[in-house]
């Protein structure tokens, strides 16, 4: 197993340098370059989420980062010092008139990342959250 | 002159052409300031664009926002396959329909 971590504060051009790290390694890993992306785009809103949701944008307050490539998987698990979330919402967020009307112009992050890699999971306690993100180097049968 | 834009004016076509390589949330406020001054027919240019997020994507539904409030046309440009993806899962394409360089021959 080939570990990285990584600890950045909770400022948003840190997360280019975690979306950085994650192309290297999802390319060591042997992920295909769409797949690449796919895995720079769902850490990059793991991580956004926890700075601004779970760290409350608390510069003080660090995210972590660890890759894991083991075998056919590549996990990343991405924490933040938070006191916890009651859920994330994972569900299918599109653009439609109603969102625009109302101004409501967020939300995609989660949905991007569950649509994305192969599988995910939350841990979540009051001494901080902990999303798990899966892709496997096999591309899956469609 | 934002170092994050470059306007071409081409009368009542204005092509934005976005100089970062990341539309995310530490460039989202520039992009999106830009969403004042659109015209009849604005076209963002997403030629240098190699990442964008979600962060990125509420900035750019500002400029759909605008273009509902004022009866404007809204294309983007130069989407790349995975950007193209990424805009068909959220319904972005709808809201900002792709064209081609080409498209903009007759204005220029």
């Amino acid at each position: 197993m080939q570990r990285v971590e990584l600890r950045i504060p909770s400022i948003p051009i840190f997360e280019r340098v975690v979306r950085a790290s994650a192309a290297e390694i999802g390319s060591a890993a042997g992920l295909s370059p769409e797949r690449v992306e796919d895995l720079k785009l769902a850490v990059s809103e793991a991580v956004n989420n926890a700075i601004d949701h779970g760290n409350r944008g608390d510069t003080a307050k660090l995210v972590g980062v660890i890759f894991e490539i083991d075998g056919d998987k590549l996990e990343i698990r991405i924490s933040d010092q938070g006191s916890g979330i009651e859920r994330l919402e994972f569900s299918r967020r599109v653009i439609d008139d109603a969102h625009l009307d109302a101004g409501y112009l967020r939300g995609f992050g989660m949905y991007l990342i569950s649509a994305l890699v192969d599988d995910y999971e939350v841990d979540s306690s009051q001494h901080g959250t902990v999303l798990t993100l899966r892709l496997y180097r096999k591309e899956r049968q469609q | 002159m934002s170092d994050i834009i470059r306007r071409e004016e081409l009368g009542d076509v204005v092509v934005l052409h976005i100089l970062t390589t990341s539309v995310d949330a530490v460039s989202a406020a520039a992009i999106a300031a830009e969403c004042q001054q659109m015209r009849p027919i604005t076209v963002l240019d997403f030629s240098e664009v190699s990442f964008i997020n979600s962060a990125g994507i509420s900035a750019l539904l500002k400029f759909v926002v605008n273009a509902r409030k004022s009866g404007y046309q809204l294309f983007a440009m130069n989407v790349t396959p995975h950007h193209q993806k990424i805009f068909k899962m959220v319904e972005m394409s709808r809201y900002m329909p792709t064209i081609e360089e080409r498209d903009l021959a007759a204005y220029r």
